[in-house]
């Protein structure tokens, strides 16, 4: 049982009068408690892709269906809830509420769903704070930290619902590569603990092979889908 | 989560200092002047009816016009006991009664002359007399004494006269010939505005002499009324009381009764006497009307400065969504509905709202309070216009706190068009945006 079917996915965006195609007949199925990379060349579709799977636009043809849910049935408000409830994201440029502390940033999404109790919240943000290694800052603002400390401070934000998808479009592109790394391996080790899926875009060749599986993108079309794990267990390692 | 939305919303306005400073500035200083400038309307108009309902009307009056022709017409009730019978029967709501002469003379000094307009009163029977007027020279209860005049500073002043000096008073009697009369002044009593501007007291026997009036013939009956707002209730059942009892009513018609006797009363087709049931605002009708213009004024004013401050709100917000484009995507996209973006921005506006307006009714009773305390006197000819001698704000707490609830809306609905841009951005431009 797959968390996301892409099924025969195009999208158009309209620059001025001319179209352009920035995914064509995209057909993708990622299962549960994968850890995908999805790569592929500047302008190839990837940001497109992410957006369409995370419920943040919407294809021009084609069907996405994201946790048993056709998302071109939902209204406005029904996909807002989806993405509350079933998706975290994070961001290639962190985008945190620079008014709010830390702490108050991871537990914001939280006040959103409602229905839990301060202590409660606290506690999970905590927990959180501390398994991505920030719990010291927890009441700082985020203009007062480094831009692996703000990745950090998001990857929490997008776990702190324990969502079924988190989606990362280029999360380690505005971090140098000793950061990005241990940012990644961050990312890993919440997939491995919680079995939450993660689909994360990427340029770096260091960060795909992290990767339980890589879809390449050219074009807007899937150029390949290689299932790392099972290559790694085939190569003996 | 109401909490987190106020602090997100004070924080925003707090990132941006300067440009909050301004509109909250603007707005204070827009409720501020609406507050001083309403506070000032309220302190002429309690001034005035204060002293008018005192001095030149009751609550509810019953007077009346006697025509001996058509064409002429004396401000008089004839056998005015017998209608005050009526009056006390059917008006229990009644605190007490005065009865006025009413009258117009020339009175002559040794020097000079001017127009007087006579109230005829008896001063042992007007309870509230001596709270409203403020004798500067001379006794009030020298008033009680035959052939005696009270006038106001600006009066004595102008004839030349002190107290006990003696005036020439010439008035034409119904019959159309000039009876004068010899009045010696008994008290000079301070300025209360437009109304010691032209109107004069004298004992109300001496009025009947000069008019050649009988003891039973008065111009008024004044009513003060326990609770003033029962005055229009008063007048018309009064008016059908007496009409019942057989007098002839007037119609009722908001005007002073001097303007239906020199313009109205003298045209229409009867003779003998008719009854003229008024209130305070209909004699006051003129001073109300300016007091409208005047808050008419202070509107459109407050208006225009309006316009201005929500152009700058709507300039404010439409930059604040700019600057905030990714993060509200970014929101949007980890789950925010548009109504709660929708929301932070309205609450931001409406949170500058209610400091720029608190702050503004602050200052107002400050500079309100200054002034009151300094009792800073007015220049003459603007006393006169004003109808108070110093400057004075009155301030109610209820119309105040209208004031700024009413701006501080204006500011709120202003920032919900803006909000609605932003609550409809895309969660996409989260990712797009390069900012
Ligand atoms: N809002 C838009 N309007 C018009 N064209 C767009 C828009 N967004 C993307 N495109 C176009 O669609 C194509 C795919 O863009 P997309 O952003 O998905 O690529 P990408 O793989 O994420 O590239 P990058 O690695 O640079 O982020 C590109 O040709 C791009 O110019
Ligand atoms: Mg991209």
């Amino acid at each position: 049982m797959s968390i996301v079917s892409v099924e025969h996915v195009s999208k158009d965006y309209m620059l001025g009068k001319t179209v352009v195609p920035a995914l064509r007949d995209v057909s993708l199925a990622v299962g549960k408690g994968e850890f995908l990379s999805i790569a592929g060349p500047s302008g190839s579709g990837k940001t497109t892709l992410l957006n369409l799977v995370g419920c943040v636009d919407t294809p021009t043809a084609g069907r996405v269906i994201v946790a048993g849910q056709d998302t071109a049935r939902l209204s406005e408000r029904a996909l807002t809830e989806l993405r509350l409830r079933t998706i975290g994201f994070i961001f290639q440029s962190f985008n945190l509420v620079s008014v709010l502390s830390v702490f108050q940033n991871v537990e914001f999404p939280l006040l959103l769903q409602g229905g839990q109790t301060r202590k409660e919240r606290a506690e999970r943000v905590l927990a959180l704070l501390d398994a991505v290694g920030i719990a010291e800052h927890a009441r700082h603002r985020p203009s007062e930290l480094s831009g692996g400390q703000r990745q950090r401070v998001a990857i929490a934000r997008a776990l702190v619902t324990r969502p079924a998808l988190v989606l990362a479009d280029e999360p380690t592109a505005n971090l140098d590569s000793e950061t990005g790394g241990n940012i990644i391996d961050l990312m890993k080790e919440m997939n491995r603990r919680d079995g939450t899926t993660f689909i994360f875009s990427t340029h770096d060749p260091k960060v795909m092979a992290h990767a339980s599986a890589l879809v390449r993108i050219e074009d807007g079309r899937i150029a390949s889908r290689e299932d790392l794990d099972a290559a790694r267990l085939a190569g003996g390692r | 989560m109401i909490g987190v939305d106020l602090m997100i919303a004070g924080r925003n306005l707090a990132r941006h200092t300067r440009r909050n400073l301004f509109l909250g500035g603007a707005l204070a200083a827009v409720t501020a002047l609406l507050v001083l400038l309403g506070a000032l309307t309220a302190g002429m108009e309690s001034a005035m009816m204060q002293s008018a309902t005192t001095l030149m009307t009751g609550h509810v009056n019953v007077g009346g016009f006697f025509k001996i022709t058509s064409g002429s017409a004396a401000p008089l009730v004839s056998q005015y006991p017998r209608v005050l019978e009526t009056v006390r029967a059917r008006v229990p709501e009644v605190d007490y009664v005065t009865v006025r002469g009413r009258g117009w003379a020339k009175a002559v000094s040794e020097h000079v002359s001017m127009d007087l307009v006579l109230a005829g009163v008896d001063v042992a029977h007007e309870p509230t007399f001596r709270k409203v007027l403020h004798v500067v020279e001379g006794d009030l209860e020298a008033l009680s004494q035959p052939g005696t005049v009270l006038l106001f500073e600006g009066q004595a002043e102008r004839l030349k006269v002190k107290v006990n000096d003696v005036l020439t008073l010439s008035a034409p009697t119904a019959r159309g010939v000039n009876n004068t009369a010899d009045v010696r002044v008994a008290a000079i009593a301070r300025n209360v505005g437009l109304l010691s501007a032209f109107s004069a007291f004298i004992q109300a026997d001496t009025l009947r002499q000069l008019y050649g009036l009988s003891p039973a013939t008065t111009g008024a009956i004044h009513l003060y009324l326990r609770d003033p707002k029962d005055a229009p209730r008063v007048a018309a059942r009064l008016r059908t009381a007496l009409a019942e009892a057989g007098y002839r009513v007037m119609e009722p018609e908001a005007q002073p009764y001097w303007m239906k006797l020199m313009q109205t009363v003298p045209s229409e087709d009867w003779t003998g006497q008719k009854l003229d049931v008024t209130t305070a605002d209909d004699e006051m009708g003129q001073f109300k009307q300016f007091i409208l213009a005047l808050r008419v004024v202070t509107g459109l004013l407050v208006v225009i400065l309006m316009v201005v401050v929500v152009i700058g709100i709507l300039n404010t917000l439409a930059i604040a969504i700019r600057e905030r484009t990714r993060e509200i995507g970014a929101l949007r996209a980890i789950g925010m509905q548009r109504r709660k973006v929708l929301w932070l921005f309205v609450l931001e506006t409406a949170l500058l709202g209610l400091l720029g307006t608190g702050a503004g009714v602050a200052v107002a009773l400050a500079v309100a309070g200054a002034v009151n305390a300094a009792g800073i006197a007015l220049p003459e000819a603007v006393q006169v216009f004003l109808a108070q001698e110093r400057l004075r704000f009155l301030l109610d707490p209820g119309a105040i706190a209208t004031d700024a609830l009413v701006l501080a809306a204006v500011a709120v609905l202003a920032a919900v068009f803006p909000a609605r841009r932003a609550a409809r951005l895309k969660p996409v431009t989260a990712m797009h945006h390069v900012g």
